[in-house]
């Protein structure tokens, strides 16, 4: 298969797209999950009684805060297969 | 455009730079967070000074490991096969986005356990007795915050070593597509391990600080540490399946 | 503090010598590095030139391209029956079975199971009043587990622990079957298919549970109805990603696992640096990542009975 120029820089341009956008869409979800997971450990430090009850919280949480991580994840893949 | 080797060398000499210059940033700031909380702990504890001392030592060690990845990448690159023209294209770009991937990807993994070890050598400032705990605690943390940079080393050596030599009857269209795509894979791992590793350093340092404060709990606190920190690897995860398709699904 | 360390050193310790006795009697290390001096210069490079990493990955990764690009004959390993025995099922379904790959996931989850199938035997067998250190292990984990499932979900809830433990041994053998040095031996997790269908299966046991619950009409409501629930698509939304975040995490963990020791021991000679790796992707990381996978199912489940 071979491209034309104008083509080639179109398709070239998805692929940038993509990479930017997974790369840049991991960023803040890794920080807020992070910061997520360090105050549940402060947490279950400060009352271990109610342990269970903070990692569900913390689990939840992280996987809401993860969603902008996925659509990155559905965009990217997007770019890179359907254009 | 007519190809030299001259283009191959700019791109490897440049990436080399790059990966080096960036990645040196944080690996000082994240040494520099744990002398300044051993130094900190040492005055307010001054009969754990050896213990303390140690802990220091050891986490800017660890904290220093992305660092001493992104000096290997960049040696490979200066020291490697640059001058062999028959990469074309493909070869230049591969070296730049490698430079790229492991200078970008070294920033965030120091971040996050200078952060760690920080914490660690207030911990241990603050209850020397259990001292060794918080220590294994503290390396725990950072190897998992720096997975993210291990990951960013692959993906760099599969640029340098997996890239096939460009064909000889190519279109330029097809030619900047390929190029593209693998510069943008750099930038895909680079920027996307910067979260995550920051973030499980986050984790990692609160862990220890808390097996300080509240030492009996120690198994619960590690527990959440995992679980948390393995779910907010899962963008780094991401990132990393995105870079490989775009470096062989292309 | 001595003493509670020992056993798991100990652990390591057997774990890396019977690895380098297999990747000495494999003789998996041929691929060479060259460090030194020429004309003058430090220089590394491969000794050999003609090796190509990325034709070796696709024959790792992507089997049925490799040998319809390279027009060869895929290898079996010895179980032409089983291939024979698969070709021969498949006649009574729609889709003809050729593929090499869906024939090594198969073959790799066939051996898990088996694997599944001893443990439970041998341990039913060896069940005694005083535990021999077999049982010690299965009972830790099983009882460790079942507290996990009595604590998210109470303690009327009890039954879903075999469904929590087999995921749990399941995944977990999953991940450390790779380390076996055997060719044709892989992760079945790091075929993007199993950690799929798993998250799906996950995510069918959290809506039986909450239709279980609070009954069928009401659940739905949740999900069409706009006056009860503003956010019903984001929640549609929700469902999907969480099998897209539960699954692409223990995938992408795993194949990332197995690209980085082919690469590392390809480029370097030596054995201990791979095997290094290899006991921290495989032990390590596949432990996380399958208790990892356990605890999410809990919680989605926990979150549905807690409504």
């Amino acid at each position: 298969m071979n491209l034309t120029l104008a083509q080639g820089i179109v398709k070239a341009s998805a692929l940038l797209g993509a990479g930017l956008c997974m790369g840049m869409g991991a960023l803040g979800p890794g920080v807020g999950e992070g910061f997520v997971a360090g105050k549940a450990c402060e947490g279950i430090a400060r009352s271990p009684e109610n342990a269970s009850l903070i990692t569900r919280t913390m689990l939840v949480g992280q996987a809401v805060s993860e969603s902008t991580g996925i659509y990155s994840l559905v965009i990217a893949l997007l770019l890179i297969f359907s254009t | 455009m007519a190809f030299s080797v001259e283009h191959i060398q700019i791109a490897a000499y440049l990436g080399a730079g790059i990966c080096v210059g960036i990645g040196a940033v944080t690996t000082g700031i994240g040494s520099g967070i744990i002398a300044g909380e051993g130094a900190y702990g040492i005055v307010k504890q001054p009969k754990a000074n050896e213990q303390i001392f140690r802990t220091m030592l050891i986490g800017q060690a660890a904290a220093q490991t992305a660092g001493i990845f992104a000096l290997v990448i960049s040696m490979l690159l200066i020291y490697g096969r640059s001058d062999a023209p028959e990469g074309g294209w493909f070869r230049a770009a591969a070296y730049l986005a490698a430079g790229l991937a492991m200078g970008l990807g070294s920033v965030g993994p120091s971040l996050g356990a200078g952060y760690s070890g920080g914490q660690a050598c207030k911990s241990v400032a603050r209850m020397p007795k259990h001292g060794n705990a918080i220590m294994g605690n503290m390396l725990i943390g950072q190897a998992l915050s720096q997975t993210s940079a291990i990951f960013a080393l692959v993906v760099a050596f599969l640029l340098m070593y997996s890239i096939p030599n460009q064909p000889a009857d190519i279109s330029m269209g097809r030619i900047i597509v390929k190029s593209v795509a693998l510069i943008a894979s750099g930038l895909s791992i680079g920027f996307g391990t910067l979260g995550p590793g920051t973030g499980i350093g986050y984790v990692a340092g609160k862990a220890s600080d808390m097996m300080g404060r509240f030492p009996n709990e120690k198994s619960k606190i590690m527990r959440t540490m995992f679980l948390g920190a393995a779910v907010s690897e899962s963008t780094a995860i991401y990132s990393l399946v995105v870079s490989f398709l775009l470096i062989f699904a292309l | 503090m001595a003493k509670k360390k020992s056993p798991m050193l100990k652990i390591i310790l057997i774990f890396f010598i019977v690895e380098v006795v297999l990747v000495f009697l494999s003789g998996n290390f041929s691929k060479q590095l060259e460090i030194g001096f020429e004309h003058g210069k430090f220089r590394i490079r491969h000794v050999e030139t003609e090796y190509n990493l990325q034709e070796k990955i696709t024959e790792e990764f992507q089997i049925d391209e490799y040998y319809s690009q390279h027009g060869k004959t895929p290898e079996i390993y010895g179980s032409k029956k089983l291939y024979n025995l698969f070709k021969f099922l498949s006649k009574f379904g729609t889709v003809p079975f050729t593929p090499m790959g869906t024939f090594q996931l198969l073959r790799m989850i066939l051996i898990v199971d088996i694997v599944l199938l001893l443990m439970a035997l041998f341990i039913r067998k060896s069940l005694a009043r005083r535990p021999a250190k077999s049982q010690i292990i299965f009972e830790l984990v099983y009882t460790s587990l079942e507290e996990f499932v009595t604590e998210t979900l109470g303690k009327d809830k009890v039954n879903y622990t075999p469904y929590i433990v087999t995921l749990f041994i399941f995944i977990w053998v999953c991940n450390m079957i790779g380390m076996i040095p055997i060719p044709g031996f892989m992760e079945p997790t790091r075929n993007l298919n199993v950690p799929l269908g798993l998250g799906f299966m996950v995510v069918i046991v959290v809506h039986f549970t909450a239709i279980k619950m609070k009954g069928a009409w009401k659940h739905i409501q949740n999900y069409i109805n706009p006056v009860k629930n503003p956010l019903c698509l984001l929640d549609i939304v929700g469902e999907a990603s969480k099998v897209v975040s539960i699954s692409f995490r223990l995938f992408g963990n795993i194949l990332g696992g197995a690209i980085i020791i082919l690469v590392v021991s390809s480029l370097v000679s030596f054995v201990v640096l791979p095997i290094g790796l290899t006991l921290f992707f495989g032990v390590f990381v596949g432990t996380i990542q399958a208790f990892v996978f356990t605890m999410l199912a809990l919680t989605y489940i926990g979150v549905e009975i807690a409504e």
